[in-house]
């Protein structure tokens, strides 16, 4: 469970108590004022490397926003000091590529669970472990997206570490190397949340993902003329979801 | 469609929602929970009862022991028409601060097995399916049967993982315990996994029979039929719940 120290932690820069129990984990460190925005207040309590974080209040409820930075490597440090200052329930906050193609940009996607196909977290444990949000997180978000109206999908999204392979920029035949997860029925490709989900769940603490396809790789549109509003639509969805654990019970220290 | 190779079976046969115990003589215990229940079809270990349950019909079909042979289950079952498989199976308790037995609704597996490592790339996740999780909590809930959830260890070889075991199982075992893996067992990552890709749901939920570290606290025969009759009440109520949420769905 969640070692509790009172220096303040070696990258994300914070101590014990200057977070919620529910922290969003966007990768984009900008995407942290954004939620700010959103927020009835909100203050904010650390600053280092890629590492962003505000707390704040929203409709009387403690949530922060704490950024990960791209990639496995920096999700694993942030996810791991989150725990040691207390972080009850870790929810990424990402943007993604869509793999499906009945699916478009704007649509939220809420992972029941990752493909591994990140390194970082085989130091950890062995490949055999699986890769869970926890479900408790996944009811939360469906009730978030459906109070606010928003169209979601559930289901599994794969992790990986080489964007530059698996995107529509990517080097040569992308679609191929994709075709096998769309063929699993694969939601999404992104980088972050097996990370995120191993190393959380391997120490009891509840985490989840919440995504938005802002570049549906096999669908309409590779791009969103929408994707700022959007991208507003999924940080008011993490809220929402910090909202309904609160409601349920599920943020007290 | 000509009767399924191993489960001989035909579409009509089954209801929505299955019921796998790796347990062959164990079909019929769970059979004996429903209102109404008939043999349909015994060939190898794969014995499948239909009947009705308050008023939906529901089926069981034993898979025998390990990943291998509830994968031919789960492919032919599908194949007829299954969308709902739950497997209520036994396994060994890895962790001390939960009772013995204990019903634990399983929320993913560890792929320790052959099966899915041949069907699926390593970091493919074997991951429940969350309607399935929520409304065996649910159900669980409402007949007031305490369960637990987490994750089950699959594998494949039970005498190098279970308290019958020469080996020192509580070595091999170490990177599981120490992550909170639940219970050791052989056919969750094969359920899960499959499910997922066949798009049907997968769910399993467990009675713990042998205590790794405390084999002398390990089950006695009559709390574990207590055990695998409240694992089946729970998922009778499941599938209730699943009828009702999927024949919503659809209108």
């Amino acid at each position: 469970m969640a070692q509790e120290t009172e220096h303040r932690q070696h990258h994300i820069n914070l101590l014990p108590g200057e977070t919620a129990p529910t922290v969003l984990v966007p990768g984009d460190p900008g995407r942290v004022e954004l939620f700010a925005k959103e927020m009835d207040e909100a203050w904010k309590v650390a600053q280092k490397r890629e590492y962003v974080t505000y707390t704040g209040k929203k409709d009387g409820v403690l949530i922060s926003c704490t950024s990960s930075g791209l990639g496995p490597s920096p999700t694993a440090i942030g996810v791991e000091e989150l725990i040691r200052v207390g972080s009850k329930n870790i929810i990424r906050m990402g943007t993604c590529g869509a793999l499906q193609p009945f699916m478009r940009a704007g649509d939220i996607i809420i992972a029941t669970g990752a493909v591994r196909g990140s390194r970082c977290t085989e130091e950890f444990i062995s490949i055999d472990y699986p890769a869970i949000a926890d479900y408790r997180i996944v009811r939360a978000s469906i009730d978030a997206c459906e109070r606010l109206g928003l169209k979601y999908h559930l289901g599994l999204v794969r992790t990986h570490d080489a964007f530059y392979l698996e995107s529509p920029w990517a080097h040569g035949d992308y679609a191929a190397r994709l075709k096998p997860w769309v063929d699993l029925g694969v939601l999404a490709v992104e980088n972050e949340s097996a990370t995120m989900l191993v190393v959380a769940s391997m120490q009891g603490v509840r985490a989840g993902t919440i995504l938005l396809s802002s570049n549906p790789i096999f669908g309409e549109g590779e791009d969103d003329p929408d994707l700022e509003a959007h991208k507003r639509d999924l940080v008011r969805v993490g809220i929402e979801t910090a909202k309904v654990l609160h409601e349920m019970g599920l943020d007290e220290d | 469609m000509e009767k399924q190779h191993h489960i001989q079976l035909v579409p009509g046969d089954i209801g929505e929602t299955v019921f796998l115990p790796g347990d062959v003589s164990r079909a019929k215990v769970i059979a004996d929970h429903f209102d109404s229940a008939e043999l349909v079809v015994s060939n190898r270990q794969y014995n499948t009862f239909t009947g009705l349950y308050k008023g939906v019909k529901v089926s069981v079909t034993s898979t025998g022991i390990g990943g291998a042979a509830a994968a031919i289950a789960i492919e032919e079952l599908v194949k007829v028409g299954a969308k709902n498989l739950i497997r209520i199976g036994t396994g060994g308790m890895m962790q001390t601060w939960l009772p013995n037995p204990a019903i634990l609704v399983i929320t993913g597996a560890v792929r320790g097995d052959g099966t899915t490592r041949e069907y699926f790339p390593p970091e493919y996740p074997a991951v429940a399916d969350f309607y399935m999780v929520e409304n065996l909590l649910k159900s669980a809930d409402e007949l007031g049967i305490e369960v637990h959830t987490g994750y089950e260890w699959s594998h494949d070889a039970f005498y190098a993982g279970s308290t019958l075991s020469k080996l020192d199982i509580l070595a091999i075992e170490k990177p599981w315990i120490d992550a909170g893996v639940l219970i050791a067992s052989q056919e969750a990552s094969t359920v899960f996994a499959l499910a997922s890709a066949r798009n049907v749901r997968g769910g399993v939920i467990l009675a713990s029979a042998g205590c790794h570290q405390h084999p002398e606290k390990s089950a006695s025969p009559e709390e574990m039929v207590t055990a695998i009759s409240n694992a089946t009440k729970i998922s009778l109520e499941t599938a209730l719940k699943l009828h009702a949420l999927d024949h919503k769905e659809n209108k």
